[in-house]
């Protein structure tokens, strides 16, 4: 799995492209922790773009739960958008997205941000 | 000190001390601090003996400058005839050190200036080659530390090979516990029968189902998936296993089993671990399925024609991520000859060398064709199926399986 960050505007976007599953986990993990936990830049949202995302495992839900929860923390708005058909199912029927913000598009996400609300 | 030290020689051989000669040894030929500050020593007057010669031919030099590179010369001269003498006493054989090329090249840059007072800087300038000898030395040295690092590390890697060993040894015996804690038999209820399978992708794995024997000869049935595989996955699968078990005996309703165990596992969950839950609980008299779902894939109900479908109802968040959510529980009366298959995500999302997954519909396929038989031979059938798809490719996730047929004799 490859992943880039990129702000725009007042969002910052992960994208991650590839299969987040067992082996791709732990480093999606460290690069959202250094992200999200630094507390150095007060990031005022981070979204997950998944249009790159062809396939999540349950380690690779986790590894999400986990940067949700340090967003929490660090109070920066957090969410997912454009997930492809396949990881919605897996997002729906796990029932993260009941506690996980997950968008349309970017532009939903962006929306719901300039809100201030995940 | 004027004297020849080749005269002084012969008779030094026999009466120099043993503390002498080793501390001669320690300086010009040892490795420690000393030896290498007297290499140094030796080697920056080298330089600068070579460099005086340079100095002098400078004209109209100070009468003070042209005193001082005499009085250097002089100094020069006596610390290579101290390091001359030292070599020759710590040398196993004197004479052989003197008549050795860097023997000779170390007098000849001395001799001079005791015979005849002569300038001999020059030839001084031969010493220099002795950076070729350090040069040497220090690969030699080189050498012996590569040897000495080889050898350190082929013992380390047998040591390594051997922690490896005892550690897979005792994944082993954990990989059998685990095996061996999930019940082997479908509790015996007429009219029920049942198969269950799980297959660790790594030594231990984080799947399991299990089979709860409730009051009123009813049957609870378990499959999950812990997040992850592995060691943790496979703590977390005992402790998430073992709190079901108890409340299930408690709470006669699945959704409130799952909601109450869910509770209990968000309490003890260092490593924000989560598991997917299917929990169920047949009436083998009645065939009335109470069930509720924690994250988990729907089972598969096969019907005695052939037809198969997915159990439907809402799934609730998974246990272990966040305390205090409820679980609908539903409810589905089975027909006479119906098969329940229960699964994890490891049949279903297991990828070929192409990385296609095997995907929902060869799973709904392998149980409309072969699901008539006995629940062993349809497990038997799907695991092959999946194998046969898998090919090459490494099995990535844990499998579990459990199939239950009601109404039959």
């Amino acid at each position: 799995m490859k992943l880039r960050i990129e702000t725009l505007a007042e969002v910052t976007y992960v994208i991650p492209e590839g299969r987040l599953d067992f082996d791709a986990a732990p480093d999606f993990q460290e690069a959202m922790e250094r992200l999200l936990g630094g507390g150095t830049t007060q990031l005022p949202a981070v979204i997950i773009d998944g249009a790159g995302l062809e396939y999540a495992s349950s380690a690779g839900l986790r590894a999400i739960l986990l940067a949700a929860r340090a967003a929490q923390r660090a109070g920066i708005l957090f969410g997912l958008c454009a997930l492809q058909p396949a990881v919605r199912e897996v997002f729906d029927l796990s029932g993260f997205s009941r506690i996980i913000a997950v968008h349309a598009d970017r532009a939903t996400a962006l929306a719901r941000a300039r809100q201030g609300r995940p | 000190m004027a004297a020849s030290p080749i005269l002084l020689q012969p008779r030094l051989a026999g009466r120099i001390g043993t503390r002498t000669r080793a501390f001669a040894q320690m300086l010009v030929e040892g490795r420690g601090p000393y030896a290498r500050a007297f290499e140094s020593l030796i080697l920056a007057l080298i330089v600068l003996s070579v460099a005086s010669i340079g100095l002098e031919s400078i004209p109209g030099l100070p009468g003070w400058a042209i005193h001082a590179l005499r009085v250097s010369e002089i100094v020069i001269v006596a610390v290579f005839t101290f390091e001359y003498l030292l070599r020759i006493i710590a040398a196993r054989n004197g004479f052989a050190f003197i008549f050795s090329y860097q023997g000779l090249v170390d007098l000849l840059a001395i001799a001079p200036f005791y015979l005849i007072g002569f300038d001999a800087r020059w030839l001084r300038a031969l010493r220099l080659l002795r950076l070729l000898r350090i040069l040497k030395l220090q690969t030699h040295v080189l050498e012996r530390v590569v040897e000495q690092r080889t050898r350190e590390l082929a013992e380390k890697n047998a040591a390594l090979e051997k922690a490896q060993a005892q550690l897979k040894a005792e994944l082993e015996v954990a990989r059998s516990l685990q095996l061996a804690i999930l019940p082997a038999a479908f509790p015996v209820r007429s009219g029920c029968q049942g198969a269950a399978r799980m297959i660790p992708a790594t030594t231990m794995g984080g799947d399991f189902y299990d089979y709860i024997e409730l009051p009123d000869a009813r049957v609870g049935l378990v499959i999950a998936d812990v997040s992850g595989h592995g060691v943790p996955a496979a703590f977390f699968m005992a402790v998430a296993r073992t709190n079901l078990r108890e409340l299930a005996v408690r709470h006669v309703d699945p959704g409130e089993c799952l909601a109450q165990t869910n509770d209990a596992l968000c309490a003890q969950n260092p490593l924000d671990l989560f598991v997917t839950v299917f929990y169920c609980i047949l009436d083998p008299k009645t065939g009335v399925l109470h069930y509720a779902n924690a994250g988990h894939n729907l089972p598969y109900v096969r019907r005695a024609a052939g037809p198969v479908e997915s159990l439907d109802g809402a799934a609730g968040l998974v246990l272990g991520a966040m305390p205090r959510v409820g679980y609908p529980t539903h409810t589905l009366q089975l027909l006479r000859g119906d098969r329940l298959v229960l699964y994890t995500d490891g049949v279903t999302e297991a990828f070929n060398p192409s990385h296609e997954l095997y995907g929902a519909h060869r799973l709904v396929d392998e149980v409309r064709v072969h699901g008539g038989g006995t629940p062993g031979a349809l497990i038997e059938r799907i695991c092959q199926s999946v194998t046969d798809f898998a090919g090459s490719e490494p099995q990535s996730d844990d499998i579990a399986l459990t199939v239950v047929t009601w109404g039959e004799p």
